[in-house]
């Protein structure tokens, strides 16, 4: 009996909380009520529209009146016009702001606030290393991206002519080489957000000249006694093309023929003399020693051509160094003498000093020559 | 135990009501639009000192959220000899930070910045700031002038920024706006903001005391250093 009772006091709780139930159902599907606010952003499903007034904005569901608003916008700012109606397809989103509405069809909200900024990229930090032994260069790209852009490297050399070329990616790097000595435009490519112009320049700088002098073509004067060792450059020669160069080094128009080196940064020739009254009748001048100096990409080749005359001779060349040595003054070749006899010497490494001497101490020279790549 | 297992049916059941009702009462979100202008700001504000740093303008002009520093040279007293070091004074900004429903963008530029006599006859350091906000109302714009207790002091403990990270320091800017606090002193400038109905601009001017070594916009929470190489 007594789960009889249970069972009818059970029955009856039931049908209790059912009725509660079914009165708290939305039991129809339709449009949701527009609360009443302020300052705030809800969602109407059903037929809600808006039509501004004179002085007002009213929010109707079908026909009837459910809010009123000071005025109405769409979600990008622009305001409706007087009797103009705002109506969306399923949905209606509605932001009220200081009791003015907007409205967006798609959940996109208002804004507030004008740009003024104008043009707006995310931050790109570019970085430039080269090597200093190689002059290989590579470009770092640092950002605030989410995504990446590719960016395109190109470089024109001093007359426009493309040389090298590399692709990367923002934020990341490109690493290209530059294959001779020169000066040469960089162009750092990646629309929309990168597009700078930089200069590179790469070169063979002498300094330290004792005696010495540079030329960048023929010289048949005789500038002793203040000259002794003429440095002809002919990384231009090779740069354009050449296949060999016809080098005068002297009033006799003798000469030194030089074919193109293959994969050469810079090339020079070294013609000497070594006494400072000799050859009155402009016999033999800058010819007792010639060597020909060669930067590749990663060393410094020094090739013996020529020898003659009656002192004795003494190449050295500056060799050993390394990031915390000096290096040593290293003998190389002699003439007239006994010691030793390299006819070819590679110094590894991206700079290098070549010292000329004779027993008549005056004509010694000696020049310094250092890779350098600099950005401007 | 019976009235037990009643109890905790007719819990559940009312649990269920509620909780049915409460998903399907109508609700709506809270559009605050004055938080969301402080949130941006003070957003802004704490990460104003890890802004990247530019010194080239045509980058200053396209990239959002950077400062344009001029690179200067400072001098401080370090174990007993001076030191030369290189600082970054801030003379530039261009901030966004959008919320919700607010974008809030400004763009500050020292234009112009130097010694002048004031009608008075006082000498001050007169900054000629280029001023555009998102907002029009700035309804917090305060400005100060940091006046340091002794220079070499300051700069001896910039040195020391700089020795620790090897890279140039920002006035007022490292390591965070306010740091110096203890070596500074923050004065009132005085301030105009004069508006040029044809230009768009509005160029704000500031008359610091002429041992200021910067100048602080307060936007409040979000303060700007501005700093004058000379």
């Amino acid at each position: 009996m007594i789960a009889l009772r249970d069972l009818i006091i059970f029955a009856g709780l039931m049908a209790l909380a059912a009725a509660v139930i079914a009165s708290l159902f939305p039991v129809r599907e339709g449009p949701s009520p527009a609360p009443a606010c302020s300052d705030c952003a809800f969602k109407l499903t059903g037929g809600y529209w808006i039509r501004q007034y004179g002085n007002y904005a009213a929010l109707y569901l079908g026909t009837r009146e459910a809010a009123r608003y000071g005025w109405a916008y769409r979600a990008d700012g622009r305001p409706l016009r007087i009797g103009e109606n705002a109506t969306c397809g399923t949905a209606m989103y509605l932001w009220v702001v200081d009791g003015v509405a907007y409205v967006s069809c798609d959940g996109s909200p208002p804004r507030f606030g004008r740009d003024v900024l104008g043009p707006k990229l995310p931050f790109v930090d570019v970085r430039i290393d080269s090597d200093w032994r190689t002059c290989d260069t590579t470009i770092r790209f640092e950002a605030n991206l989410t995504e990446h852009y590719v960016v395109t490297v190109e470089v024109y050399d001093e007359e426009g002519r493309p040389v090298a070329s590399a692709t990367g990616t923002i934020p990341g790097s490109a690493s290209f080489s530059i294959p001779m000595a020169g000066v040469y435009r960089v162009h750092i490519y990646a629309p929309p957000i990168l597009d700078e112009w930089h200069t590179l320049t790469a070169q063979v700088r002498i300094s330290d000249l004792v005696r010495a002098r540079v030329f960048t073509s023929n010289d048949t004067q005789d500038l002793r006694p203040s000259t002794s060792l003429k440095i002809f450059d002919l990384t231009n020669y090779w740069k354009r093309g050449y296949r060999s160069v016809v080098v005068y080094v002297n009033p006799r128009k003798d000469s030194f023929t030089l074919s193109a080196p293959a994969g050469a940064f810079a090339d020079f020739l070294l013609a000497w003399e070594d006494c400072p009254t000799c050859d009155s009748t402009y016999g033999a001048l800058y010819v007792d020693e010639a060597w020909r100096l060669t930067f590749t990409q990663t060393d410094i080749v020094l090739t013996h051509v020529f020898s003659q005359g009656g002192y004795w001779h003494e190449v050295y060349v500056l060799d050993g160094q390394t990031l915390n040595m000096p290096g040593k003054k290293t003998l190389i070749w002699t003439w007239n003498k006994g010691g030793p006899k390299y006819s070819s010497y590679t110094v590894h490494w991206f700079s290098t000093t070549v010292w000329l001497e004779s027993q008549d101490s005056a004509m010694n020279a000696r020049a310094t020559f250092s890779k350098e790549c600099s950005w401007g | 135990m019976w009235s037990l297992a009643y109890g905790l049916i007719a819990l559940a059941v009312v649990a269920f009501v509620v909780l049915y009702a409460a998903a399907h009462a109508p609700n709506f979100k809270a559009v605050n639009l004055a938080d969301q202008l402080y949130g941006a700001k003070e957003w802004l504000a704490e990460y104003l000192p890890s802004f990247p740093r530019v010194d080239v303008t045509s980058r200053f002009r396209v990239f959002v959220n950077v400062v344009r520093v001029v690179r200067a040279n400072a001098t401080a007293y370090v174990a007993r000899q001076w030191v030369v070091f290189p600082v970054h004074l801030p003379m530039g900004y261009r901030l966004e930070r959008v919320g919700e429903n607010v974008v809030y963008q400004v763009y500050l530029n020292v234009t112009r910045c130097g010694y002048v006599a004031l009608s008075r006859g006082e000498p001050a350091v007169l900054y000629e700031v280029e001023l555009k906000h998102s907002l029009d109302q700035l309804p917090w714009l305060e400005v100060y002038a940091a006046v340091p207790r002794n220079v070499t002091q300051y700069y001896g403990w910039l040195y020391g920024y700089y020795a620790a990270w090897r890279r140039p320091p920002a006035v007022g800017l490292d390591p965070r706006v306010g740091a110096d606090v203890g070596l500074v002193d923050y004065v009132k400038a005085e301030w105009a903001l004069v508006h040029n109905a044809t230009g768009g601009v509005t160029m704000l001017y500031v008359a610091a005391p002429p041992s200021s070594l910067y100048i602080v916009v307060v936007d409040y929470p979000l303060a700007i250093p501005l700093a004058c190489p000379r």
